[in-house]
This record gives structure tokens, sequence and C-alpha cells, in this order.
């Protein structure tokens, strides 16, 4: 990249530094006429002429060569046009006035350039700050949630940093990456997390966000074609002004709470439930009354309570916006966020600040955009998973603490075998479920990353043919982990067997302080320079646009792993300290070159055509197979500039569009950064086998990797109908069949050097509807209400698999037991479960192991089993804003009709034989109620009596605000009380069936949050 | 126009000069190895590449115990000796397992056996995976200059034979993958039985020669290649419907008379920590308690049987106790009368605590746990540890006596009946069981003796079946056909059913009969 940076400094230098001169010249400044502030980048045109300029930041603009008489048309999107007759004034002001009629005028980003919404001929959502959720936002995505057509985002549950998990039409990557492009300022950023990070979103403050543009089908994704088979989320920060500064501070205090817990036994039901059950384990339940020998004390913990708590979450946020250095507009903003995740020790915290400052030089030629973000967090990861799976799994008659003289454990409860627990056999060892309060309690994860995202772009009009830009762009995303694990005095996990002597009682030893430590550092390089020729013509075709461009970007990820082990005889932990790789390092580099080209042309001023074809290569193929071309082409028809509905009055836009595309998808970094090819890697020091020579493995790989290609066809209309735009919006249909889909499947037997690894092996067909609407009931000066909502249908279908007839989804297996629940299978839906159909009895109960015999031959076996597809089919979001006078209110709702999520929770802990001890003396807990099963059989686990309904409805957020204005000066005080994730409204028997894989356990809850705040304009 | 297209290009060419970061594609590892560098890097780095393949058998992954060679949900339960044992041992009538794990009951019930069964597939996929690791290396090494590469490929091709022979066994048939057709991408077609049995045949004769009559300890030798022919030949009649037991019998008195091995003067110290000093194994699986870390080597083999609720495991050298496994009474009931019986190998059995019948499998106390494989010194010391350090005995001399002793049993012309004799009574003194007579050696004889002798040592369910005793109801044993006191299981049960994995990836594959 040196060499990159030097030429970038030649071509600065060699800029040409020229000004023309003409006679007649006239300079002016654009206002808002409402409130009297500078108005940047309008349209300064003279009519019949070719001659335009557009204003500067401060809103002045200059035009030369005129001739008296001429006039000039000011114009800007969401303003009433103003025209001037010239008649040599020197210098004019002009007042543009706010056009209701065209505030829907939104700018979309198409990636590198944009377009105004009405001539875009791709699918594509905007999503902007005044319809995002409200409420407690730790990351950008939540803004996003159920706001646009044809997007999906399913976090993993209510943990503070969750993955968002974000898919844009279906499923149609498998094993590589399949979330879509995120571009932030012009940068894209790499999907693949940081060590320590959950959420890719997390890391740019939500409150710079001023858009998101979601790039659907191929025709507008096809610029970033490598990359952006499955969508590109184009995230737009806000601005600076030229006018007087502006400032603003937020602050939002939420309070979080666990909605529902799983209905598991507490200590008065266990026990009798034993009684009744297993009267032969009576004896294990409680803990020995030290002062009745042979008595029990049997205690009632609510676990889940006790891992689970109230949160407090504060969120402060302070912008300012003004100009400096005479002009320049500035952005600056520093944020600071503190979450509590509802299980105990899960603590979050970022401090985030951003810069953005956008100068321009000779004379508006040169537009140059810096954006600087930088971001630290750190949290206390916990092991969420475990500590829920203990909490239901606990027997409730043990305390959280105990008090016993033997207890060794910083006073919390474990079962051991111990003298006075009845049961000794003369060891102290650990017996059972580990107290899951202490497992929380006695361990610190730590995970601390510092990021720097950052570009700065020059945009060169040429002095010497201005129709010709050349930008050029250098982006930057580098980060920095750390993370460590820590344990306690006297921990749990640490308490190992000292094997130095031999004779029972065997002695232990605790383990505190470190247990883990890695370093990463990941360096990300974005490099793009391309030209665009636009020219404004007359006649039949009316404007030309053609781009031409290249792009690298290089991708590093390193680190150093620091690991521990026990000492096998002494117990005492100490560094593992491989001799052939001693700090656990690891390094992986990815490239990808591209170049691109796009050409817009209009005709008549209603036709746009766009057409892009760019070619990618990637690191991660072998050369002969690193290219792909990725051609796409779109038609938009401005219906309404058509003479027969020019004067319609109650159509105010109508735009059909239509268009086809070929993107790409390369990032199987999850398979490591050289898949194809052959390379050996060192044992590490416990994988030895003969004495004296250091081991090494082939690792496997894949010679004839390449790229995964999705071809989109997409059918689209944009509406805007009635007086004021009283609705609008718009549907789309598309089809996107995806080939070579890079999927772990499995090799044919013998003929790999493993079972399972990447292949270009399956093609799955996605097929939807969306609709999108926004309806303005009623608007006045004092009221206005509006209602918005979208609605998407996507069916996916498996064309092929392998050569097979299904292959193991990711993400399919139930817990524990290696048993496979959803497959993408030839003809279904991806992801589906393939079970049995659960025959129940008269009473409505499932008969333990009976299955209906569907194919009808007598035996019950795997051609029996059915498809249920997980995945649903629609996803709705609707919100309703509301403003009278000095309130407002906000209220965001968001669900999915259909779609399946096996209830594990009833799979797992849903029978009697559940209680009773596998190995030593603990007892475990179950549902609570009537239990189905005794035990849970091979068959019965894949039983269809597992899955259920995961329609839902959720209230996303809701939001009451009253604005105080003219506090002192023109200052506005804007006060507020909210809730997220209200109410939750489903048939599903279990938490909550909003689950990405669609296997609900161990689910960390996702909390409802009161939260108030104020913003403070000034 | 022209000028202007003329500007355009110029800036073009402009834009186009950062363009040149092509070479930039190539990216190139910093942790990993290419083989050629290597070789270079470390002298020993052949050999180390022979290690790994060796440890295909008893190490699941080369990044310890958590790592795993195949893609499957859990390391530890997928290696390959545990995948012997669990299908040669708990399905029999020797050993019982008690967790219940999806697909383990039905091992332990011998009952309902499908495709899906997970137990089955790691083992295919173990088997699937030595055997183009080995191919590969071979293939490598024939273009290097390594000195040792001719022995290095023998040993390599005797690895891939091992993996083979379990296929056979086991499975009944697959594809054949060799030197010649490594690489096709194409689903290879499926190879019967015989045709495995026919190419592994040929690769142990072709380099029995090439094999030295002593290696370094844990590496292939004469005697192991001969011990795999003996093992092929004499159940050649249920692999390829032909009966060897002459050959069996050559094979069998080449490792007996031309190996160099003893019986170990106790029984037992061939299944302790200290076992590699045993003169008695001929082919041992290396387990090291710090450098060769696995769930799934004898590990698994000693703390299954293991449980700190009813025995002292640290005495055994456990830190852990899985109490999983325990032995039926068609095991310890071979001796007779525990109490009285003399035999060293009844002493094996951990009964404090425990009930001679095992009327729920799944109750811990329910059958004796096996001690036979311990983790503790042969004299008795113990420094207890997580991981085992005790050797599994892969081929040892005393299943050379016996396959001598049935083939001959069998017809085999080349031997004698009083050396078969001779040999039994061999084993039996040096466990201080009584000797029996010439007409007390038949062949039930002969395998009641193999389940004394070799019970839990991956055996017994290919025994059954080459005596007729497996399927049907002609014995009975607790909990087979997933019935207390047992009963019939069909035939279809002689081999277990392939993966459903195996048939999805490879169209030409073919479920076994009854399946």
């Amino acid at each position: 990249m040196k060499t990159i940076y030097k030429k970038l400094l030649f071509l600065f230098l060699i800029l040409p530094i020229s000004a023309v001169f003409s006679q007649t010249s006239l300079s002016g400044t654009v206002l808002d006429a409402s409130v009297n502030q500078p108005l940047p980048g309008v349209n300064v045109i003279v009519q019949g002429a070719n001659n335009s300029t557009t204003t500067d930041f401060d809103g002045k603009f200059q035009l030369n060569g005129l001739k008296n008489g001429d006039v000039i048309v000011v114009s800007y999107i969401g303003y009433q046009s103003e025209s001037i007759k010239f008649s040599g004034q020197k210098e004019i002001k002009v007042q543009l006035k706010e056009d209701l009629t065209q505030l829907q005028e939104v700018v979309v980003q198409v990636g590198y350039g944009s377009v105004k919404k009405k001539d875009a001929t791709g699918s594509v959502s905007v999503v902007t700050d005044k319809d995002f959720n409200k409420g407690a936002i730790l990351s950008a995505d939540q803004l996003l949630v159920g706001k646009a057509t044809g997007i999906r985002i399913t976090n993993d549950g209510g943990a503070p940093d969750s993955a968002p998990n974000i898919r844009i039409r279906g499923i149609s990557s498998l094993n590589a990456e399949a979330s879509p492009l995120l571009v932030i300022d012009n940068v894209p950023i790499d999907n693949r997390l940081a060590a320590g990070q959950g959420n890719p979103l997390s890391l740019i403050n939500p409150n710079d966000i001023e858009s998101f543009t979601i790039l659907k089908d191929a025709s507008a994704t096809a610029i970033y074609g490598s990359r952006a088979s499955n969508g590109v989320i184009i995230i737009t920060t806000k601005k600076g002004t030229s006018g007087v500064p502006k400032y603003t501070y937020s602050s939002t205090f939420s309070f979080g709470k666990v909605n529902n817990l799983i209905d598991v036994r507490d200590g008065n039901s266990f026990a009798q439930f034993i009684t009744e059950k297993y009267p032969e384990h009576i004896a294990k339940l409680g803990i020995a009354d030290p002062n009745n020998p042979g008595q029990r004390i049997l205690y009632n913990t609510d676990w889940q309570s006790e891992i689970f708590r109230n949160t407090i979450s504060q969120d402060h946020n302070f912008s300012a916006r003004a100009s400096i250095f005479n002009g320049v507009p500035f952005r600056a903003s520093v944020g600071f966020n503190n979450t509590q995740g509802v299980v105990i020790t899960n603590d979050y915290r970022r401090v985030s600040a951003g810069v953005k400052v956008t100068p321009t030089f000779f004379d508006g030629h040169l537009k140059v955009d810096v954006n600087a973000k930088g971001f630290s967090s750190r949290k206390n990861s916990v092991d969420s998973g475990g500590a829920i799976g203990a909490a239901l799994n606990m027997d409730p008659t043990k305390p959280v603490y105990g008090s016993s003289p033997n207890n060794r454990f910083e006073g919390y409860y474990q079962q051991v075998s111990d003298p006075t627990d009845g049961n000794w056999d003369g060891s102290y060892r650990i017996q059972g479920q580990l107290n899951p309060v202490a497992l929380l309690k006695q361990r610190e994860r730590p995970e601390s990353i510092d990021k720097f995202l950052g570009n700065i772009e020059f945009d060169y009009k040429m002095h010497f043919l201005p129709e010709l830009r050349a930008v050029v762009n250098l982006g930057i995303e580098s980060s920095k982990s750390y993370i460590r694990e820590i344990y306690a005095e006297n921990a749990l996990q640490t308490y190992k067997i000292d094997g130095t002597t031999s004779v029972a009682p065997d002695s232990y030893v605790f383990n505190p302080g470190l247990n883990y430590k890695e370093r990463q550092t990941i360096d990300n390089k974005t490099f793009d320079a391309y030209l665009v020729y636009t020219k404004k013509l007359s006649g039949f075709m009316s404007r030309v646009e053609m781009q031409g461009g290249h792009n690298f970007q290089s991708f590093v990820n390193q680190g150093v792993k620091d690991n521990y082990i026990y000492d096998i005889t002494t117990g005492v932990r100490e560094l593992n300290v491989n001799p052939q790789n001693p700090n656990n390092r690891y390094f992986g580099k990815m490239t990808l070159e591209s170049y691109f080209g796009r050409a817009n042309v209009d005709f008549l001023d209603k036709y746009l055509l766009t057409m892009t074809l760019r070619a990618d290569a990637s690191s991660l193929f072998p050369s002969d197979r690193r290219w792909g071309y990725f051609p796409a082409a779109g038609l938009a028809w401005k219906m309404k500039e058509e003479s027969f509905l020019k004067n319609i009055e109650s159509i105010n836009d109508l735009k059909l569009r239509v268009g086809y595309g070929v993107t790409g998808n390369s990032d199987i970094r999850s398979q490591g950064y050289y898949p194809y090819t052959a390379l050996f890697s060192p044992g590490n020091q416990n994988g030895q086998y003969l004495p004296g020579v250091n081991i090494y493995s082939a690792n496997a790989f894949n010679p004839n990797l390449t790229w995964e290609k999705s071809a989109t066809t997409n059918i689209g209309i944009d509406f805007d109908l009635f007086k004021n735009g009283f609705l609008s919006g718009s549907v789309d249909a598309y089809i996107r069949k995806t080939t070579d889909l890079l999927a772990t499947v499995q090799f044919p037997p013998g003929q790999f050097l493993t079972n399972q690894f990447v292949s270009n092996a399956a093609a799955i067909t996605n097929k939807g509807i969306e609709l999108s609407l926004t309806a303005k009931l009623y608007s006045s000066d004092d009221m206005n209400w509006s209602v918005s909502g979208n609605m998407s249908y996507n069916k996916g279908k498996v064309d092929e698999v392998n050569g097979a007839t299904r292959i193991a989804a990711s993400g399919g297996g139930l817990p524990g037991i290696g048993r496979t629940l959803s497959y993408h299978a030839i003809g279904e839906q991806p992801q589906s479960a393939w079970v049995f159909e659960q025959v129940y009895d008269n009473a409505g109960q499932p008969i333990p192991n009976v299955f209906v015999d569907r194919n009808g031959d007598g035996s019950i076996n795997d051609d029996d089993k059915y498809y249920v597809a997980l995945v649903p089919n629609w996803n709705f979001g609707f919100s309703t804003t509301f403003n009278y006078k000095k309130f407002d209110l906000n209220a965001s709702f968001r669900g999915q009709l259909g779609g399946n999520v096996y209830n594990s929770v009833k799979y797992q802990y849903g029978w009697e034989q559940k209680v009773v001890p596998n190995i030593s003396q603990n007892l475990n807990n179950n549902l609570n109620g009537n239990l189905p099963f005794v035990t849970i059989a091979e068959n019965s686990v894949v039983s269809d009596y597992f899955l259920e309904d995961a329609t839902f409805l959720r209230c996303e957020s809701l939001s009451i605000g009253y604005m105080f204005d003219k506090l002192f000066k023109s200052a506005t005080l804007r006060l507020y009380v909210g809730a997220n994730n209200l109410f939750l409204i489903t048939k599903y028997s279990g938490q909550d069936p909003e689950n990405f894989n669609g296997i609900d356990t161990n689910f960390y809850p996702r909390p409802r949050v009161f939260n108030t705040g104020v913003t403070i304009d000034f | 126009m022209k000028i202007i297209i003329k500007k355009i290009a110029v800036a073009f060419l402009f834009v186009m000069l950062f363009n040149s970061c092509s070479s930039e594609l190539d990216t190139k590892p910093v942790v990993e190895q290419s083989f050629e560098n290597l070789l270079l890097q470390d002298p020993n780095a052949a050999k180390g590449l022979l290690s790994r393949m060796y440890a295909t058998f008893a190490l699941t992954g080369s990044n310890g115990p958590g790592s795993s060679d195949i893609v499957t949900n859990d390391a530890g339960e997928s290696g390959f000796l545990r995948g012997i044992i669990n299908l040669q041992d708990l399905t029999t009538d020797n050993v019982k397992n008690r967790w219940g794990d999806d697909g383990l009951d039905q091992l332990t019930t011998t009952s309902n056996w499908t495709q899906n069964n997970k137990f089955f597939r790691y083992l295919f996929d173990r088997v699937y995976y030595t055997v183009p690791q080995t191919t590969n290396l071979i293939i490598a090494l024939q273009n290097t200059n390594v000195s040792e590469k001719a022995q290095y490929i023998s040993e390599l091709r005797f690895l891939r034979s091992l993996a083979y022979y379990y296929m056979i066994d086991c499975f009944g048939k697959g594809v054949l993958v060799t030197t010649e057709n490594y690489g096709t991408i194409s689903p290879l077609p499926e190879a019967s039985r015989t045709d495995l049995f026919d190419y592994v045949e040929s690769e142990l004769l072709a380099i029995e020669n090439d094999l030295p009559f002593s290696n370094e300890y844990g590496r292939a030798n004469k005697s192991a290649c001969r011990m795999l022919l003996a093992k092929l030949y004499l159940n050649a009649e249920v692999y390829t419907g032909v009966s060897r037991y002459n050959d069996a019998l050559i094979y069998s008195n080449k490792v007996i008379t031309e190996g160099g091995f003893s019986l170990a003067p106790n029984y037992l110290q061939n299944f302790t920590a200290d076992n590699n000093t045993s003169p008695e194994i001929i082919f041992p699986l290396i387990a090291d308690a710090l450098t060769s870390q696995s769930y799934g080597n004898t590990t698994y083999l000693v703390n299954a049987s293991m449980n700190a609720d009813t025995m002292p495991i640290s005495l055994f050298g456990a830190t852990d106790g899985w109490g999983g496994n325990r032995a039926t009474k068609a095991w310890y009931g071979l001796f007779g009368d525990l109490d009285t019986s003399t035999d060293a190998r009844a002493q094996l059995f951990w009964r404090a605590g425990h009930t001679y019948e095992m009327t729920d499998y799944k109750t811990w106390t329910n059958g004796y746990p096996s001690t036979k494989f311990r983790n503790s010194m042969f004299t008795g010391t113990s420094s207890p540890t997580s991981f085992s350090s005790t050797d599994f005995p892969m081929f040892r001399l005393a299943d050379a006596y016996l396959i001598y002793a049935e083939s001959v049993l069998r017809g085999a012309t080349s031997g004698s009946s009083s050396q078969a004799l001779s040999y039994v009574n061999e084993l039996r003194a040096r466990s201080n069981a009584s000797s029996i007579s010439q007409s007390q050696l038949t062949l039930d004889f002969i395998l009641d003796e193999r389940g004394r002798e070799l019970n839990m040592e991956g055996q017994r369910r290919t025994d059954l079946i080459r005596f007729g005793k497996f399927t049907g109801g002609d014995y009975l044993w607790p909990w087979k056909g997933n019935s207390l006191n047992g009963v019939s299981i069909p035939d279809t049960y002689k081999v277990f059913p392939l993966p459903l994995s195996a048939l999805d990836s490879n169209p030409n594959l073919t479920q076994n009969t009854g399946y």
C-alpha cells in the first residue's frame, strides 16, 4: 500500500491550479427562507444554456459567462425552485421555500456516488433518522430493525453486544459470509468480527447515523460486485454545517428486566416430584443439616432470578456542527454508553468520538470528505449459555451460598462429596451441576477493543473538463483487541485434584488468576480511484454519466494467544507453550481487487438506464479461478413524466423499475485465509505422537474454489399518490438464483483430506415480494399523523446440494448430542427441520416414540421424515408517528408470520428422568407440570412435537416526547419516555420465538426496557 | 468530442496508475507451511508427518484433546480407537454403557441401528480420514529425496490397510481410494467387501518384505503386517465367503516364531501405564498423559470404566471417572465363581458396591466395571492424571496364539493340534488358570478363551460373528436386542449401516441390506 500513498501524493502535486475567468459573472447566496440559513449543494443552472453550478457549503455560488436576459433557475431537493432573470446584477440573494410536496425526495447512495431516489433504477430502501427506532439503542442495527422491506435482522438475543444476523431477501449464502456488505461513509467494513466483538455495528455511535440505504437487487448492488451477493447496507453519518454552530446533547437512561422466565420447578414442587416419582433419591434433596445429623435442609432457590438482574443503562452524546477555518463544514461528536446485560456481570461500556470535515478547494472543484471515528469498548464477556443452562438444570432445593464449615468456594454453595454430606466417598470432588452464580461471579473476562474507522475522499472536478470528476478514496479500518480471562480466588472451575498424593482423601488446589489472554490486530485498507463523466444533453438522450474505476482492499487479521493448561499431576495451571508456535500466533491476509464501470443514460428524462460491469479478484481463490465478472443493468421508466399521466393530479409520482444483474461472494474466511492451498500446520504439545519429532498435519483444502454467484431479476414500482403525498411507497418482486454456492459439504468419503470442507456445491433460488407504504393520514400546522409499514415475502428453494439430497445446515445441530435438526434439502426451503410426525393420544399428549408412518411401508425410518421450514416467509414492520403541537409519539412494531422454532428447552428439560443423576449424586431440575416423556428416545428428538409456530408481533419501541422550545434563545429541549420490547404477542410456548437458527436453547432473553431521556439543541 | 475522449482517456490512464496490486492477490500464510518449506525447515518433518498418520488411530486431532481431524460435534467421542471399542465391544456381550447419549443405547442394546447413528459415522469418517491422508503423504513423499522414504511409504501403506480393515469388518463395503486414483473428484464407485479384502491383502503382501522385524516403538514392523494378514485370513470366510484358515495359521505362526515377541510374565502388564515395556505387544497405539492427550484413546477405556461413587479411582491413576462402562456376566461369568477363580484375569473387575446382574444397564452399580485397563503402574504405584498414559495393545502375541489354535481347529493343515493346545495352555498358565486337555480344546472353548483374554480390546464383535453367535438367537447375552435376558437379532446386524452422510455424498454407495 505504501506505493499507493506515494501515488496519491503525486496526484496532489500535479493538480492543475488554474482558474477560468469570464466577462459577465454573478455571485450569489442561497438561503433557507424559513430559518435564513445558507443552503449548500443547491443547483444553479442557466436555462437553455450549458452553464450550471452548485452552491458551496456557505450557500454561495458564482456563475460566469452570463448575458442579459438569461434565466437562472435555483433548485434544491425539498424546496420550491426560484427563477431569476439576469440583468447585470453582480450579487443576488435567493431565498428558497420548503416544498411540502417534495419533502419525500431522498438521496440514495448507490455506491461510488448517489442519485435522487426518484431517479434510482434499482431496488433500494432508505431509512433516515426520523424513521429510526427510538429509545435505548446500543448498536446501529437496532435503529433499523423492522423498518425496511426485504431485510430481516434477528439478533442472537438480549446481550448488549449480540450479533445482529442480518439477511437481505432470504438465505442465499450457506457457509460463505451471508451478511450484507456494510459500507460506512464509503468504507466497506469487515463483516468478520474482531476478537471480543459481537456485533459489527456496535462500533459506530448510532447517534451519528443520518441514514441507511439498503441496496437489494443486483442492478443496485452490482457496483459492489464481489461482496454484494447478500445485499449492501450503506450507512451515512451526519454532516457539518456552514452556518451558525449548533450543538446537541442527548441523554438516555434505561431500565431493563427479563419479561418471562422458563417454567422449571421451584424447590417445593421439585421436592414433591422427587418424592412421588423417584423416592430413592429423596436423600439427595437439599443439603445436610449441620445441627441435626441425618436431616436435610431444603432451600427454594429460583436460579434464574439469581443470574438475571434488573438493569440500569445510560447513553450520553454530545455533538457540534459548525464551520471551521471560515466555512469548512465540520461535525464532531462524542458518545458514552454504559449498558448492563440482564445476565449478572455482563457489563458493556463504549466511548466513541467522530469527526467529519468536508472542505472544498479550488472554487469548488475539489471536494474533500474526511471522516474519522474512534471507538473504545470494553465488556465483561460472560458464558451466558452455560450460566443459563446451569440455572435451568440446577436443583432448586440447593442454596446459592453455603454456610458449611467445609465450604471451599468463597461461600458459594457447591455440591461436593463431603464428610458432612451423607455419601462421602473419601474425596472432595465436585458433584453435578456447577453453581451458576459462582460460574458468573468467579470468572471475569474483560474484552476490550479500540477501533479506528476513517477515510479521506477527494472528489476533483477537472478544471480542463468540468464534466469529468476524479475521485480517490482511502479508507482504513483498524482495531486492537485485548482479551483476558481471570479467575477469582477459590473459583469452582479452577478446583483441581493434586495428584501428587495418591491416598484418599485427595487433596485439591485452586488456581486463581489469568486463564487466557489474546491480543489481536486488524488492519483493513480500502483504496478506490474512479472517474465520472457526466454530461447533460438535449435531445433523445438527455443525460449521460459514465464511470470507471479501480478498487483494492486488503484485510489483515493477526494475533497471539496465551493458553493455559492444568498440570496433569499437580493440578496447577501453567502457561501452555507450544515450541512450534510459542505465542500461538495466527495470521491471515485476504485481498480483493476490482475494476468497475457504470453507465447511466437517461432518455427524454424519463427512461433511465443503468449498466454496470465489475470484475473482481479474491485472494481466497486460486489464480486461474480468481476473477469473477459481474454485469448488471437496470431500467427505470418515470411514468409520471409521460403525457398521459402528467396531468393526473392524484398521481404525484410513478416509476417502474426493471433490473437484472449478477453479484458474487467469496468470503469463506471461516474456512481459513488460504482455503485452496496445500498447507501443513504444526500440532501442539498435547497432540504429539512418536517421541522426538514434531507432528505436522496436512490441512484440508479445495483447489477448485471459485466465486459464488447470484443472479437477480427485479421488477418494482415506486408511487406517490394523492394530495400532499397522502400515500406513497413501493412494490418489488424478485427472483434470485444463487449458484456455485460456497457450502461446507460432506465430501465423497476418502477423496479429500477430511470429511467436510467448503466447495462450490449448492444452488438456491429465492423468490419474493416486498411492499412498503407510507400514509400521511393527517397533516396540518398543529397536528401530523403518519403511518408506515412494510411487508416482505421471501421463499427460498434449494436446487442443488453437492449432488446429494440434503446437507446439514450450519447452526442446525441440536445441543449436546450431535444430532442434526435442520438441513438444506433439495426442493425444500433452506434451513428446514427434518422431522418425524408425532402421534398424539386422545388427551392431546404426544405418545413417546410413536410416529406417523407417512410412506405407509409399515416401518418407521428416515423415509417417514418430512421437512418443516424454520425461517419465516413473511416479515413485517409498521410504525406510526403522531405530532400534536409540542407532543410527539412514535411507535414501532414488527414481527413475522410463519416460520418454526424448535423448543429445545422442552427437549432438554421436559422429561421426567432428567432429574436423576447420571454420574454421582446431583439431581437436575426439569420443567414444571406433567411431562409427556419419561425419557426422550432417539427418534423423538427429531419429532415435530418440538417444533412450534414462530409467528410473533413485537412492540419494538414506543416513545412519547414533549418539546420545550425557546428555552433560552433558540434552544430546544425534548423530553421523552419510552419503552423497547414493550410486549411480544406469540403462541410460542417458550420464551421468545425470534430465533436465528430456529433452535431455542439457553437463550439470552431480550429484556423489556423502559427508558427516559432528553435531547437539547442549542 | 474527440478531445473530450482523449482527455477522458488520459485521466483514466492516470487513475489506473494506481493499479499495480495484482501481485497482492497471492497472499502468503505466515504460520502454516507448504510441504517444500516444511521439509527444508525441519529435518525431521517427514517423520513428523509419518507420526501424524500413526496418531490418527489414537488422537482425535493434533491440537490437543479438543481438536478433531474430522468435522464432528464432539471431538473426544469421535476418536478412531474409541470408535473401535464402541462398535466392537459395546455391541456385544462383554460391556454395556449407561450414558444413553443419542445413539449409544442402540449400540449397547444391539437394537434400532439406523444410518443416523453418529457412532457409525465416527468410525466410518475416521477410516476415510486416515485413508486419504496416508495416500496424500505417500504421493508427496514419492517426489522427495527423504532418505527413509521407502520405509515410510511401506508403513503408510500398512496404516492405510489397517484403516481399511475396519471398513471391511464393520461396514462390509466402501470405496477404494488408492495411490493411483487419489485426486478423483467425482464420486468413486462402491467397492465390495471382496474388493477391499483383495486390495488390503495385496498391499500387505507387497510391504511384508519391506517392513523390518524390529522398528521404533509405536511403528509398524513385519509382525504387525503379518498379524493384520492373519486376522484378515481368519475372518476371510465371513468377509469373502472363502475360508483361508491355512493362511491365517501360516501368518500367525510367522508372528509367533519369527517376530521375537514373548508373553509378558503377567497378563496385567499389557494394560498398565507402563505397558510400553511389555514384550508381548506387537503394535501399540501410544498414549501419553501429557504429550498425546485424547478422549478417544485409552483415556476412554480407563475413565469410562471408573466412577468415584463406588471406586477409589485414584488407585487406578484416574482423576476423572466417567461412570459409563461395566462388564456383564457374559464376560465375568466366563471365569465361573469369581470368589474362587484362580485366574488372574478374573480379578480385574471392581465388585464392591456392584451387583452381578445387570437388571438396568443405565444404573451404574449394575454389573462390574472392568479394571483391566488402568493408568497406574504395574507395580500399583499411581500418580493420577486426567489423561491416560496406557498404550493400547492393538496387536499382541496372545492373539496370535489364539489365531493359531483356532485355525488348527478350523482345519488348517500346516499346524498341529498339540501346538495349538500348548499355546492356549501357555496363555492360561500365565494367568494362573488351570490347564486344559486336548479334548477340551474346542471351537467353543476358543471363543470363551478369546473373551477371557481379549475382551475390551476391540475384537469381540468380529469373533462372535465368525462363530455365528452375534446375530440370531443361538447365543443371548444381557440386553441383546434391548431385552434384559437377550433376544434374537436379525442377520442384518452383521454389518453396520453406512452413515447417511456417506450415502448423501457419494450416490454410488448403497445402504447395507436391511437398513
